[in-house]
Formats: structure tokens, sequence, C-alpha cells
């Protein structure tokens, strides 16, 4: 299929293919990390959501939601809401065990609790407050408890139970197409600063940025995903390509949501950012990444987002 | 439940049991069967109807006007709606209570809570000894819910409490917290003499101590995010009349270190 008879529209100069991103229920929590000050929240919350970009390698998908005002948070602090996205809420368990326990239990001044109400639990401070060693206390306010860890800064807080969602969608995503690779990821940055306004959304990879889109599978065992070649512009020629002549490179931003709404708005945002700064940045076309419609639930065609 | 005035006919002799009279329980009554409702014990008993003149009123709050009497176990058993006393309470108001909201305009006598594990009382006056305490044949005391009382309280308030908060904007009387396992007393007028014996867990706050036990350690001054915590709650679901938050830095005293110790005092640091 060309490329001509794929676009949807044209927008500012870009072309904006006729074809659906598509994604997959997952399961989701939110988080809420606070600390003396908005620095060392975002330390404890960026090192808590490191290695979380695909669940397939990381076990999780994990990014910061948004930075919370001290009126915003359970302790009067700056805080910040993280989001962790998994198989299942069973799968989240170690992740979020291991996440606090190592990355904002040792996180000088932080504290932790809940970011997501919802009837479903998931364990927070269930396991980090054996680390009180009998000398934890817990507090029950309402219906939530709090334990207070000892530490050698003072105490350490953290909230028994925080919701989980199995409405989440994992995979929303954009691929942003151009013939300018400075340009094409200056684009793909505003269009991930775009994304990080709407809530309840994350971009778990670098910058929110993917260059090595995945196809499904590989020619090696043991492999679940490879390189997607069809977009890769050295293998233009040699493979099916899915690229015109004059591209130069690729860019994709993908996105986790706790529900699917919020990751439709998101990918407007995104793509709206992206049309805004037309081509003068050699972006020439944004598509989506698709299995075909088979595999994920939910499809979001790029012609209902523009 | 719609609205319901219960408006006392005249004085009564002696102390008169309220325990079940509550919104949920009456709202499954016809008005007849709430008027041949019986009430107190024994010999004693009497209906609903005998002491009081019963009328439907607007809203859905169950208000008992009843200045002069000695009511006992007003509110016991609620756990849902709201009731309104509209003058001082006997004994055991509220006891048991697992929801809803008990307003009581004048002082509630002793006992106040005891067994509670949900739902708000607000007292207007004082209340008197064993706020949130237990009676013999319970394991704990107040186990949850939230008590504000205007005024002060009596002696040994929370004895054996577990969970759960209680607001005075008075002073504690003695032994605040004695047998404490869980749960907050805050005293914004002051923690009377001696509380705390025997305390294993649980948190009294306030600006001042009468006195401490011996067996009382000062752990030092410090900046608890759990008081932050408690604050933000309180000020969440009480608005008003929540405690003036405390500040930054707190003194901690730690014990009964004749039990396990993992009880606290907070005073301003």
């Amino acid at each position: 299929m060309s490329e001509a008879t794929r676009a949807a529209k044209t927008v500012n100069g870009i072309v904006i293919d006729d074809t659906f991103a598509e994604a997959f229920g997952m399961s989701g929590t939110g988080i809420i990390i606070t600390a003396d000050s908005m620095k060392w929240a975002r330390i404890a919350a960026t090192v808590a959501t490191g290695f979380g970009t695909s669940v397939i390698g990381c076990g999780a998908e994990c990014g910061i939601d948004r930075e919370l005002k001290p009126e915003e948070t359970p302790d009067g602090r700056p805080g910040v809401r993280i989001l962790i996205f998994g198989f299942s809420p069973d799968a989240l368990v170690p992740q979020v065990k291991n996440r606090i326990g190592q990355c904002v239990l040792t996180s000088p001044g932080s504290a932790c609790y809940s970011g997501l109400e919802a009837p479903a639990k998931l364990g927070l401070g269930k396991a980090p407050r054996f680390f009180g060693d009998g000398f934890q206390t817990a507090k029950k306010l309402g219906a939530s408890r709090y334990w207070r860890v000892p530490v050698m800064d003072g105490e350490f807080v953290i909230e028994e139970e925080t919701g989980v969602t199995t409405d989440a969608v994992g995979g929303g995503n954009l691929l942003i197409v151009g013939n300018d690779r400075a340009g094409l990821l200056e684009t793909a940055e505003a269009a991930v600063d775009a994304i990080a306004k709407i809530d309840d959304v994350i971009t778990p990879f670098p910058g929110g940025i993917v260059r090595s889109g995945s196809k499904v599978g590989s020619k090696y065992k043991g492999m679940f995903a490879s390189s997607n070649d069809a977009f890769c512009p050295t293998l233009r020629g040699t493979v099916k390509s899915e690229l015109g002549p004059d591209t130069l490179a690729v860019l994709e931003i993908v996105i986790d949501g706790l529900t699917s709404k919020s990751v439709a708005d998101a990918m407007r945002a995104g793509l709206k950012a992206v049309t805004d700064g037309g081509t003068k940045r050699g972006v020439t076309r944004v598509t989506a990444g698709n299995y075909g419609g088979k595999l994920g639930q939910h499809h979001y065609h790029l012609k209902d987002l523009i | 439940m719609s609205g319901l005035t219960l408006r006392l006919k005249a004085p009564t002799a002696g102390p008169i049991g309220l325990a079940g009279v509550v919104p949920s329980k009456l709202a499954a009554l016809s008005g007849y069967d709430i008027g041949a409702l019986v009430i107190g014990a024994g010999k004693d008993s009497v209906t609903l109807g005998d002491v009081f003149s019963i009328s439907r009123t607007s809203g859905d709050t169950l208000t008992i006007e009843a200045e002069g009497a000695a009511l006992d176990l007003v509110g016991s058993g609620l756990d849902s709606g709201t009731i309104r006393l509209v003058g001082n309470a006997g004994a055991q108001a509220g006891r048991k209570m697992t929801g809803g909201t008990l307003e009581i305009t004048g002082n509630a006598g002793s006992l106040l809570a005891s067994g509670m594990t949900g739902g708000t009382i607000l007292i207007g006056g004082n209340a008197g000894d064993n706020l949130g305490g237990l009676l013999p044949g319970d394991r704990f005391g107040m186990a949850g819910g939230t008590v504000v009382v205007d005024g002060n309280i009596g002696a040994r308030a929370g004895e054996k409490m577990r969970r759960g908060t209680v607001v005075v904007r008075g002073k504690t009387g003695a032994g605040a917290g004695t047998r404490m396992i869980g749960g907050t007393i805050w005293a914004e007028g002051g923690i009377g003499p001696l509380p705390g014996l025997m305390m294993r867990r649980g948190t009294l706050i306030g600006p001042s101590v009468e006195s401490l036990l011996p067996s009382f350690v000062d752990c030092g001054r410090h900046d608890l995010v759990i008081v932050r915590v408690i604050s933000r709650y309180l000020k969440d679901t009480l608005g008003s009349r929540a405690p003036k938050a405390m500040p930054l830095f707190v003194r901690k005293i730690g014990g009964d270190m004749a039990t396990i110790g993992r009880g606290e005092i907070l005073l301003p640091a």
C-alpha cells in the first residue's frame, strides 16, 4: 500500500495515516511519593520508575504522571504521582514491593501514599513495613492505615494499600516520521510535553520517546520482540518497507493510561503538538503501530484524534 | 428514614435507656410501632410513646429533645443516619456505634463511645470518665470512628482503645490512654496527669502534660510526617472542628516502657 492511499488527512503539510494504534488491556496502580522538597520527591519518583519501559523486559511499565502541590498530598508536602502498569494485579505486587522498598524507603525524607482510588486494592506498605523489625507502628485514619517505619532520618510513612484497576490500557502510540532526525526529536519532545499535561497517563520510555519500535517475535528463539524492520530507514529497499524514499528517521511515543479515555486524550494531545509544529522540523507523516487489530482490545484511529 | 422528633413529655424520675433507638431501626416501623417500641428493661421498661411525643419532621435526622432527662445509651448501636440530642446524655452514649453521626448539644456522661468502631460523635459540652473505654466483658475499648468534644473529658479516656480518633478542645482528666493499644487522642487544652499507664501503642497529642509516669522516656525533638498526616486527615473530615495543626517539630515522649513502649505522647518542641 502506498503512502498516498494510506493518507487520511494532511494537517499543516503533515500526512496523517488512515490507521490506528492497537493497545492492550493492562492493570495499573498509582502511588504518591512526597518528600521535604519537590527535588527529593522527583528523585525518589524517578528512581522508583526506572527500568520500567516495557512490561516484557522490565516486568512493569512505569512513569511519572504529574507533580502535586503540597495541598494535594496527604502530608502537605510536595509530591509526585507515579503510575505502574503490569499484566495483572498479581504481577504488580512484586514490582511495587521492590520499587518502593528499594527506591522510596531509601530516599531521604520520603513518604508514600495511595495514588489511586479504586475498589480493588494492592499492597503498598504491607511488605516495606517489615523493614521496621518490630519497631514499626500503624496509625489508622478513616479507611486508611499508615505504617510508620523508623529510619535513620526519622520515620518512613507509608500507606498500607493503594488502588489497582484492571481497566488500564497499555500501548497507545504515535509514530512520527520525517527527514530531519534532530527536528524529529524536537517535535517528539514537544508531543511528550503535551501528553504530560494529561492526567492518568505516562510515556514510559526514555524521555517518553522510543527509537527502537518493535514487531512481535523474532527469528531467534527466546526473543519476544525484535526490530521493526518495516520502519527502519536503513533497511528501505531490502525489506517490505513502510517508509517513503525521503524518510530519514521514525520516533515512537508509547502511552499507558489508567483508562482508555485518558490514552485517547493523550494521543490527541500528542498528535496536535506534532501537527501544530508543521513541517519546518522535517516531520512529514504521522502513523501508528498495530498488529492488524487482532491482538489488542483497544484501537485508536488517528483520523478520530485529529 | 424521614425526620423524626422525640420530645420529652415530662421530667423523668430515673434514667431511661435508649439502646437501639436508631434511624435504621425506626425507618422500618410505622408511627404506631415506633410509639409502642419498648425501651429500658425489666420492671422499669416503658414504651417510647409513654415518654416522648413523637412527630415527623423534614429532613432525615432523629432529633431527641430531652432537657432535664437522664438518657443512657443514646445512639447505642447507631449504624447510619444522624441522631441529634438537644440536652445532656447519660452514660454510654454512642456505645458500639458502627457508623452515622451522633450529635449531643450538651454534656455526655461516662463511657461515651465505648466499643465504638465507626461513625462520628460530636459533643457540645464536656464528657465524663472512661470516654472510649470498655465495660466488663469487652475485649477492647473504642476501635474506630471519631469523637469530638468541645469541652473537657474525664479520667481514663481511651482505656484499651485500639483505633479511632478523639479530639478534645479542652483537657483530658487523669490517666488518659491507660492500657491504650492504638488510636489517637488529641487534647487541645492539654493532657491531664499520669497518662498512658501500661500503654502499648497509640498517640496522645497536646500542648502540655500535667505529669508523667516514670516509665515514659524522652525520645527527643522530631519533625514527624505522621503528625502532618493526622492534621490533614482531621482538617478534611472535621473542617472547622479540626484541632489547630501542631508546630513542625514535636517532642516525643515514648512509653509505657513497663510494657512494649510503642506508645507516644507528642508535645510541642
